[in-house]
C-alpha cells in the first residue's frame, strides 16, 4: 500500500468512488470497495501531509539560515 | 699573407676578424634594397651633421632595427616625422665593420598618413573576417561568475579604476589579476600580447579584460593590430574588449568574445550584480514556494472532493439502502400477515353468525322449549311417552326436569 505514489493512489481512489456510485456491486463487494477507498484516501492524505511538512521544514531552515 | 677566404675555418686555420667582418658584410649586402613598413620608436637628429638615426620598430613585436638616413631624405618624405609615426621606407641593410653593427640605410622615407593606416585596417579587417576571426560561432562565453578576472590595462589609468571599482561594487568578492602595460605607442602591442599569454596560461583566470579609456584614432591603433587580434583569437580564455572609442571601432572589438563599450560597461558584463541576483533569487524562490503550495492545496481539494462524495463519506448509505429494502420487505410481510389474520377473523365472525343463526337459542327465546328424553332424544310426538317418565326441558333461560303426568 505505501509503495503507491500519490497519483496512483488518487487515480485508484477516483475509480473506487465511481464504482461505488455506479452501484450494482454486492454488499460485500461494496464494503470492500469502501474500505479500499478509505485506505487510498489515507495514502493520499499522508502524501500531502508529508509534502506540507517538508515545505514547512525547508522554509523554517531557510528562515533560520 | 694569404687571406683564407675560401674553404671552412678550423682551430688550425681560424678566420681573422676582418675576414668574418667582410663575409658578414657581404651576406647582409645580398638582401639589397627593400621596402619596409615600421614604426618610429626613436628619432635622433644629430646636431652639426646631416645624418639622422631612427629606431624602427615592428608595431606587433618586440623587434627593432636602426636606420640611418640623411636629413634631406627626411625633409622630402617625412618632414614632421615624430616618434610613434608609421613609416614606409626604402632601405638597404649595411654592415659597419668598424663597430660590427648593422643599420639600414634609407634613401626614401614616407610617413604613412592616418588615412592610409585606416585603409590598411579596413583591408586587415576584411582579411581577418574572411579567416573567420570574427565568427560569432567561435566566440567563447565568459562564465556567469568568474573566479578570477585578468585585467590588461594602463598603470593607474582611469580604465583600470573603472573596471575594478564597478566590478567590486557589483560583486564585492571579485578577484582580479591585473597586468599593467603600455596601452599606446610602440611597445603597447608586444606588452599586451605578453600579458594576454600570461593570463591565458593562468588556470585561475577565467575571463580576460583588455581595457583602455578613449583616445584618438592614432592612440587606439594598437588595438587594431593584427598580431594582437590573432593572439586574442588564439586565447582559450574568453576575452572582453573594453576600449572607449567614438568613431573607428578597433579590430579588437570584432575579435573579442565580448565587446564592451567602456571599461565601466566591461565591469557590468564580467560580474553579475549581487544585489540584483539576490533579489531575483528571492523572487524566484517566492514563486517556487507559491507554486508548490498551490500544487499541494489543489491536490488537497481534489482529495477532499473525492472523500466528500457520499459514496465514501457516508458508507452508511450503502447499508441504509439495504436497510430500507429489509424494512420494506418486513413491513410487507407483516402487512400481508395482518391482512390474512383480519380475513380469518372476519371469516370466523361470519361462520359464528351462521352458526348462531342455526342455533335453537333464538327459538327458545321466543318461548319454545326443547324436550328431551333421558337418552337425549328430542321428543317430537307425545306417542310413546309413558306416565311418570322424566323428561329434560330446555328453555331459553336454562333447563328443568319434568315428570309426565299423563298422556
Amino acid at each position: 500500500m505505501t509503495e503507491l505514489s500519490y497519483e496512483q493512489a488518487r487515480a485508484e481512489l477516483a475509480s473506487v468512488v465511481e464504482k461505488l456510485e455506479a452501484g450494482g456491486a454486492t454488499l460485500e463487494e461494496s464494503l470492500a470497495l469502501w474500505e479500499r477507498g478509505e485506505q487510498l484516501a489515507d495514502v493520499c492524505q499522508r502524501w500531502l501531509d508529508g509534502a506540507r511538512e517538508r515545505l514547512d521544514a525547508a522554509r523554517q531552515a531557510r528562515d533560520q539560515g | 699573407m694569404t687571406e683564407p677566404t675560401n674553404g671552412s675555418s678550423s682551430p688550425e686555420q681560424p678566420w681573422p676578424v676582418r675576414v668574418v667582418s667582410q663575409k658578414i658584410g657581404a651576406w647582409i649586402g645580398k638582401l639589397g634594397w627593400v621596402w619596409i613598413d615600421g614604426q618610429v620608436a626613436q628619432i635622433n637628429r644629430r646636431p652639426g651633421t646631416t645624418t639622422v638615426f631612427l629606431t624602427l620598430r615592428d608595431p606587433s613585436a618586440d623587434l627593432s632595427l636602426t636606420v640611418t638616413t640623411n636629413r634631406d631624405v627626411l625633409d622630402l618624405g617625412a618632414p614632421e616625422l615624430a616618434e610613434g609615426a608609421r613609416v614606409l621606407l626604402h632601405a638597404k641593410p649595411d654592415f659597419y665593420p668598424g663597430r660590427g653593427t648593422l643599420s639600414l640605410r634609407a634613401d626614401e622615407i614616407r610617413q604613412v598618413g592616418l588615412g592610409e593606416l585606416l585603409a590598411r585596417l579596413e583591408k586587415l579587417k576584411k582579411l581577418l573576417a574572411a579567416e573567420g576571426l570574427f565568427d560569432p560561432r567561435r566566440k567563447r562565453r565568459p562564465p556567469f561568475l568568474p573566479q578570477r578576472i585578468g585585467l590588461i590595462t594602463g598603470r593607474a589609468s582611469a580604465a583600470e579604476r573603472d573596471v575594478l571599482t564597478n566590478a567590486r561594487r557589483r560583486w564585492p568578492a571579485v578577484d582580479f589579476r591585473v597586468i599593467n602595460v603600455a596601452v599606446q605607442g610602440p611597445g603597447a602591442v608586444p606588452q599586451m600580447i605578453d600579458a594576454l599569454r600570461v593570463l591565458d596560461l593562468d588556470e585561475t583566470v577565467d575571463v580576460i579584460v583588455i581595457a583602455r579609456g578613449g583616445g584618438s584614432t592614432e592612440d587606439l591603433l594598437p588595438f587594431s593590430d593584427e598580431a594582437l587580434c590573432r593572439a586574442v583569437f588564439a586565447c582559450r580564455t574568453a576575452v572582453v574588449s573594453a576600449v572607449g572609442h567614438e568613431t573607428d571601432t578597433p579590430l579588437l572589438d570584432y575579435v573579442a568574445d565580448v565587446r564592451a563599450s567602456t571599461p565601466t560597461d566591461a565591469a557590468k558584463r564580467i560580474v553579475p550584480d549581487l544585489a540584483e541576483e539576490r533579489h531575483l533569487i528571492a523572487q524566484v524562490r517566492h514563486r517556487l514556494d507559491r507554486g508548490v503550495r498551490h500544487l499541494v492545496d489543489r491536490e488537497q481539494h481534489r482529495l477532499d472532493a473525492l472523500r466528500s462524495r457520499p459514496a465514501l463519506a457516508k458508507p452508511e448509505l450503502l447499508l441504509d439502502r439495504r436497510q430500507e429494502d429489509v424494512t420494506a420487505l418486513r413491513a410487507r410481510s407483516s402487512r400481508t400477515l395482518e391482512h390474512r389474520l383480519t380475513g380469518a377473523v372476519s371469516d370466523l365472525g361470519h361462520t359464528l353468525a351462521r352458526l348462531r343463526a342455526l342455533s335453537p337459542a333464538a327459538t327458545l327465546e321466543r318461548g319454545y322449549a326443547i324436550v328431551q328424553r333421558a337418552d337425549g332424544a328430542v321428543l317430537r310426538d307425545p306417542a310413546g311417552v309413558t306416565g311418570g317418565e322424566r323428561l329434560r326441558v330446555r328453555l331459553a333461560g336454562g333447563e328443568l326436569t319434568a315428570t309426565v303426568a299423563g298422556t
